[in-house]
């Protein structure tokens, strides 16, 4: 079965189960009673084991299999979860994703065996039991008989012809039993089924509903296989198997009117009995025969599996060389496609309606053709496109939270390996951002956690001393403010020592004693963000190498967002980065400097005041105004941007108030020209030096404006 | 710099000759990406000096340097044979020129460049690499990479 068209698929579903699986180990280690948890535990790992089998990953499959046994007695209360099985469960999620990691980048699983792993499960599972070792198999042979009717099921949609029967062995409750018996008691006819789904079909569930749709004519069908929810969710492989229970005999209609469902492709159907599944109902007793129904099943499925992963064996280092296989995705929300889908109809009727004016002008309209139409079909195809802009927008925006999940893991290593308690916060993992940001953004945020685990957070004795809870708490909070996405990342430990971060300075030089006396506090925290300057006093494996903040910096200004330091020593430091949440379109305010235009974000802009020079105030000699009890510091741009100084001063300023973050700024301007969409250029190289101007735009005229960043300004 | 362009007699190499100020120079073509008539160059704050600003080019923003500036011989004089030569670099990209004229495009083989001429006291030398012979013409040829790089002349 070539499998490869489904390589994307596997890997994003992996990647999503592994993160699952990551999160409920950590709660589990919280709470070790947790039912719900080890059933999802168990879920995940029996998912994953099943993907990996039908992808012929058979390692991944081995060591998923493995956990999931395990899972199966802790969740029949044969095992109790403790630490030692949660570092067990941890090792085996950082195997699974080496797992799918190598399958990433070659397509092929690799030879890790995992054995050691493997053991260390089973002996686990052995340990646990005691002396009842032959229980413990017994158990366990029960468990992995379970799986394999879904594991049937699943190379049932291959090209197995043995697996096609599925409907034989399928699982049915005590609850459908009965039913089932109920049944054939009122005289109706039991029929099992099971169909096969084409493996290039994309709609299975609408498959499976309109199976189920043309079955009812027939009777009521009694049990599903998988459950009619999984089978309502997609939740199958290729094939899934009912029960129904009908009075009529017509055998070949019944089919007929299954196979009559587009992409189909078989149907086994045939009548069955209630006695059937009286075994599979008091599952243990049956195993042994059971088993002989499943294996052969399965020995064909693995057999090309065997073979495939046979012949990539010899040529793994030539792969591994190769880019990943799969390309970069973005898991789009139907709602968002058909937006966009709406506004694209819009778009054309918006156009269609401009032909039509302007045919039925050529048409003898001539000078008095309509003007207003023409107007508000401009008006209306003004209206679309940035609908369509948004909209494409919100495609590409993804939420943080497939970055920000791994987190509490690295946090719980990290406060393993450290020795000191902590406890990550997370809050607005659902802000969502342009992807290319989101990709990016991972690597400096995990940074500046380390940066709070191993230098903010002190030693549980420190923080005891220092009144403080022994554990010590980082949070990473995200939100979203005009058009900018803050992210803060900070901690409750002993926060920034200025006075040693000066020391350290004039140590290397940077700044000479004099000089360091009348640095600002912010200035101090400055030098944390020059190359190589490190505070650690030794250094670890987590951080200290001055390798660092540096590169945080520059690895967010390079995605046009900045970062900021707040720190209270002995009450924590917080890292405030901003980012945009959008690259390339912005809503921009027009204003005019002299004869030259400029462009202000709209996001920043709080609002336009309209002052009389009268007004402004001297603070510090500097110019400020004193609006709504906010004391506002005034800009002169066109004194910043060295435009040529005017004749006479003007009686009344229009100030364009900005804001960041909780500082403001007024703008002063000579005209507003009014609210424009823009498309953010790059100034080029050679005279990208100015952080003044973010970039340039050019308007409808082909003239070229410049956009001002105001972050840079406050 | 001499060495920079490494060649064999036979070949030859063309050159778009421009005018800025009194003398002529020469600009390999393969440097070059277009030529275009002068237009509104909108100003850049806080730009270099030589860096009149930028000019929109069919929907791409293009920085603009003057020849002028950059040579020290004073401001632009813009006439209606004024050009913004488009040069396209590995490093900066598109960088457009201002020269005064564009006059022709003549080819030059190695024999024709005299590469010894160059005086190490003229403020121009670090960006011309040798002085071409065009009958009785003489042509600096320019160091594309370094006219765009360098500091300009005070």
């Amino acid at each position: 079965m070539d499998v490869s068209q489904y390589l994307d698929i596997f890997i994003e579903e992996s990647s999503e189960h592994i993160q699952s699986l990551s999160d409920n180990i950590m709660v589990l280690e919280n709470e070790p009673e947790n039912k719900d948890t080890i059933n999802e535990i168990f879920r995940v790992a029996h998912s994953l084991k099943g993907m990996a089998g039908t992808m012929g990953f058979k390692r991944m499959q081995h060591l998923t299999h493995d956990m999931e046994n395990l899972f199966s007695e802790v969740r029949n209360d044969n095992i109790k979860v403790n630490s030692e099985l949660i570092d067990i469960l941890f090792n085996c999620l950082d195997a699974i994703e080496a797992y799918v990691d190598t399958v990433k980048s070659t397509s092929d699983e690799g030879t890790e065996d995992n054995e050691v792993l493997i053991k260390k499960l089973n002996d686990f599972l052995e340990g646990s039991e005691g002396g009842d070792v032959s229980d413990g198999a017994g158990e366990e042979s029960t468990s992995a008989d379970a799986d394999n009717p879904s594991e049937d099921g699943d190379s049932a949609g291959s090209e197995d012809p043995n697996g096609k029967d599925h409907f034989k062995v399928m699982k049915v409750d005590e609850n459908t039993l009965s039913k089932l018996n109920d049944s054939v008691e009122s005289g109706l006819i039991l029929y099992g089924m099971t169909v096969h789904v084409q493996k290039e079909c994309l709609l299975k569930a609408a498959r499976a509903f309109l199976v189920f749709k043309a079955l009812e004519d027939y009777g009521e069908i009694i049990a599903y296989e998988p459950s009619s929810q999984d089978i309502e969710d997609e939740k199958f492989d290729l094939a899934f198997s009912c029960i129904l229970a009908s009075s009529s005999t017509d055998v070949d209609g019944m089919r007929a009117a299954v196979s009559a469902v587009s992409e189909i492709e078989a149907v086994d159907l045939d009548k069955v009995t209630p006695d059937m599944y009286e075994k599979t109902a008091a599952a243990p007793a049956a195993a042994e025969d059971k088993e002989e129904v499943a294996a052969p099943a399965a020995a064909p499925a693995a057999a090309p599996v065997a073979k495939a992963s046979e012949k990539a064996a010899p040529a793994p280092a030539k792969k591994t060389a190769n880019k990943p296989v799969t390309a970069r995705t973005v898991r789009v929300d139907i709602e968002k496609l058909d937006a966009l889908m709406n506004q694209v109809s819009e778009l054309i009727i918006a156009k269609n309606s401009l032909v039509s004016i302007s045919s039925s002008e050529s048409n003898g309209g001539g000078a008095g053709y309509d003007n207003q139409s023409w107007q508000e079909q401009i008006e209306y195809l003004e209206r679309i496109t940035t609908n369509l802009h948004e909209s494409v927008m919100k495609v590409r925006m993804v939420p943080i939270e497939n970055t920000v999940n791994k987190f509490p893991r690295m946090i719980r290593d990290l406060s393993r390996k450290l020795g000191k308690p902590m406890d990550l916060i997370m809050t607005g993992e659902e802000t969502e951002l342009d992807r290319t940001v989101v990709d990016q953004i991972g690597d400096p945020l995990q940074h500046l956690l380390r940066n709070s685990a191993d230098h903010g957070i002190e030693s549980p004795e420190e923080r005891k001393a220092a009144g403080k809870p022994e554990e010590g708490t980082i949070f990473l909070n995200a939100f979203q403010e005009g058009n900018n996405v803050i992210i803060q990342v900070g901690d409750d430990g002993a926060g920034i020592n200025t006075e040693k971060v000066k020391q350290k300075a004039i140590e290397r030089g940077i700044v000479s004693p004099e000089e360091a006396e009348s640095l600002t506090q912010k200035e101090i925290i400055e030098f944390l963000f020059m190359p190589s300057f490190s505070m650690a006093k030794e250094i670890t494996d987590i951080s200290g190498r001055g390798v660092g903040l540096d590169v945080v910096k520059s690895n967010i200004e390079a995605l046009g967002g900045d970062v900021e330091v707040k720190s209270t020593l002995g009450q924590g430091s917080t890292f405030t980065v901003r980012l945009p949440l959008t690259l390339a379109i912005i809503q921009a305010l027009m204003v005019e400097i002299r004869d030259e235009k400029y462009a202000i974000a709209l996001g920043s802009i709080m609002n336009i005041e309209d002052i009389s020079v009268n007004d402004i105030k001297y603070v510090e000699a500097k110019e400020v105004i004193h609006i709504r009890g906010l004391v506002i510091p005034i800009i002169r741009l066109d004194q910043l941007l060295d435009s040529a100084p005017r004749d006479e001063e003007p009686d009344n300023l229009t100030v364009v108030i900005v804001k960041k973050g909780d500082s403001y700024a007024g703008l002063v301007v000579d005209n507003l020209i009014g609210q424009q969409e823009i498309v953010i250029k790059s100034l080029g190289k050679v005279i990208d030096n100015n952080k003044l101007i973010s970039g340039a735009t050019i308007l409808g005229d082909g003239e070229v404006a410049l956009i001002l960043d105001v972050n840079t300004l406050i | 710099m001499a060495n920079e362009i490494d060649m064999t007699e036979e070949e030859k190499i063309q050159y778009i000759v421009v005018k800025i100020g009194s003398e002529q120079y020469g600009i390999d073509i393969s440097y070059v990406d277009n030529i275009v008539r002068m237009q509104k160059i909108t100003r850049v704050p806080k730009a270099p000096s030589y860096y009149p600003g930028i000019i929109n080019l069919r929907g791409e923003v293009v920085p603009v340097m003057s020849a002028h500036l950059k040579m020290g011989l004073g401001d632009d004089v813009e006439t209606n044979k004024s050009r913004i030569i488009i040069l396209k670099l590995e490093q900066q990209g598109l960088v457009g020129m201002v020269v005064d004229e564009v006059k022709e495009v003549i080819t030059l083989g190695e024999s024709e460049i005299d590469r010894s001429a160059q005086n190490s006291k003229n403020r121009d030398s670090t960006y011309i690499n040798g002085i071409g012979k065009n009958g009785d013409d003489l042509i600096s040829i320019f160091e594309i990479n370094a006219i765009v790089d360098e500091v300009a002349v005070s």
